[in-house]
């Protein structure tokens, strides 16, 4: 995470996400799936290919391209198919577009109720015997039994989460890194999924993206860094309220 | 003037020659790797470390941010919107340096009109117009948090102060001032030896002082797990980051 700081002077906190050997692994149409939209299948990191049966290596056989660590997939429309062994860059998102990212969370392992609901406990003095952290009460009398779904102590994080509108500031083609706004779940260097985002207010926000992917074919020479219009390179002076 | 065995004068003797040592060389010996480019121990990935390093340079190029230390005195313009000339001006000493990469900061303090004042400044950050060296000096410690705790006059500097110039071949002066204490409570225990402060006059009884040592842990010098040995790594990095400098 690194800090950026726009041209008003103010400051945000960032995340580097790098675009390591994606290729598009798979096409699932609408009638082979059942779903509403067709289906791309997007492979992660290279990983070895001898820990894996023949069969689950199929796949990556028929795509041409080595064995991935991480396959997911992405519901896209008609008009945005890629055909299978396309790989996917860091270009593929612009500048001031907004972004999903889901990950797996941090593992904890098995957690009381105070850390992982954020329940109150109980005072630590004033006579309590035996009960500091404990969730007290769990259910009513009239109801007569635990409802489904009562918040317990259990195991914690080892889940996948999303972060919902993040702003994308700051593209390398060279690197293939996405700096993206605020935080996001997961350890360091942990695998990601990175997605358009599905929130309302950012419907009409993607103006001319690179459609459906961006083609490292050498027709568009793009510069090393894109920056959004607000960032403060660091090529400019010093930053002045004149 | 001597007469020779001709008659005419003596022959022009020159002046002996001076003794020309090489400064460059001297110069040289002293290389300073601003503390924020060493990256610190863990597992991320060393190209987020080359990135960061790559925007530091670049701000470096634009914007020049001197070498100083734990205990010089600097002034400090930064841009402010709410102010009347739209720049403020703070000069203080400096306590701490933290922060790794491009979120390097460090702390200025300084009394005015008997109220001790600290700012914690970013290295980096665009709002910053100038940075100047007012005195540059080391003393004998990295953290000079103490100075919360001491007379008021070891914090109060003059807003101002002249540069004190200074030659460029020197090595840096290490002001080995012990500093006096307002009477206890302090915000801090600072005689505990975890602290590992030499620059107060301590002058506590000499009870408390052995009751201060009974917290002494001499086995974390022998710990290997905590060892980061940044040689290797400086080396490395300086040479990226002078090379880049120069161009």
């Amino acid at each position: 995470m690194m800090p950026i700081w726009t041209k008003s002077g103010k400051r945000h906190a960032v995340t580097l996400l790098k675009v390591q050997d994606c290729h598009v692994l798979r096409y699932i149409s609408k009638e082979e799936s059942g779903a509403k939209t067709p289906k791309l299948l997007v492979g992660g990191k290279n990983a070895s290919p001898f820990s894996k049966s023949e069969s689950a290596m199929e796949i990556f056989r028929e795509a041409g391209v080595p064995r991935k660590q991480k396959v997911t997939t992405f519901n896209v429309t008609d008009d945005a198919l890629i055909k299978p062994g396309t790989p996917l860059y860091a270009a593929h998102f612009r500048p001031g577009q907004f972004v999903d990212v889901t990950a797996k969370t941090i593992g904890k392992g098995f957690q009381g109720v105070m850390k992982r609901w954020g329940f109150k406990g109980q005072p630590a003095s004033h006579g309590q015997t035996k009960t500091h952290r404990r969730p007290g009460a769990i259910s009513t009398n009239k109801a007569g039994k635990v409802y489904r779904g009562k918040k317990m102590p259990g195991k914690m994080g080892n889940v996948y989460r999303t972060s919902l509108g993040l702003k994308v500031w700051r593209i390398n083609t060279k690197h293939n890194i996405i700096y993206v706004n605020g935080s996001v779940p997961g350890h360091t260097n942990c695998l990601v999924k990175v997605r358009d985002s599905k929130l309302p207010s950012y419907k009409d926000c993607n103006k001319n993206p690179p459609f459906p992917t961006f083609f490292a074919d050498g027709d568009e020479n793009l510069p090393e860094d894109l920056y959004d219009e607000e960032i403060f390179q660091f090529t400019d002076p010093s930053v002045t309220y004149a | 003037c001597r007469i020779s065995s001709d008659g005419k004068p003596a022959k022009f003797q020159p002046p002996p020659k001076p003794v020309i040592t090489d400064k460059r060389k001297q110069r040289e010996e002293r290389r300073f790797l601003s503390p924020e480019f060493i990256p610190p121990r863990g597992r991320t990935d060393p190209l987020k470390f080359y990135i960061e390093r790559k925007d530091m340079i670049q701000r470096r190029k634009v914007f020049d941010i001197p070498e100083f230390y734990v205990g010089s005195i600097l002034a400090v313009t930064t841009a402010d919107p709410y102010a009347s000339e739209k720049v403020s001006r703070f000069v203080g000493i400096c306590t701490q340096r933290g922060g790794k990469g491009l979120g390097a900061t460090f702390v200025l303090r300084n009394v005015i009109e008997d109220q001790g004042v600290e700012i914690c400044y970013e290295l980096y950050n665009p709002r910053i117009q100038a940075i100047e060296v007012l005195k540059l000096e080391k003393r004998l410690d990295d953290n000079l948090m103490y100075l919360r705790d001491a007379l008021p006059e070891y914090s109060t500097f003059d807003v101002n102060m002249k540069p004190v110039s200074r030659l460029d071949h020197e090595e840096i002066p290490v002001n080995k001032l012990k500093v006096r204490m307002k009477p206890k409570p302090w915000s801090k225990r600072w005689e505990r030896p975890k602290y590992n402060i030499k620059g107060i006059k301590f002058e506590l009884p000499e009870s408390k002082m052995k009751e201060a040592e009974k917290w002494r842990q001499p086995w974390l010098e022998f710990d290997m797990l905590r060892e980061y040995d940044t040689s290797k790594i400086e080396e490395k990095i300086w040479k990226e980051v002078s090379e880049e400098l120069k161009k």
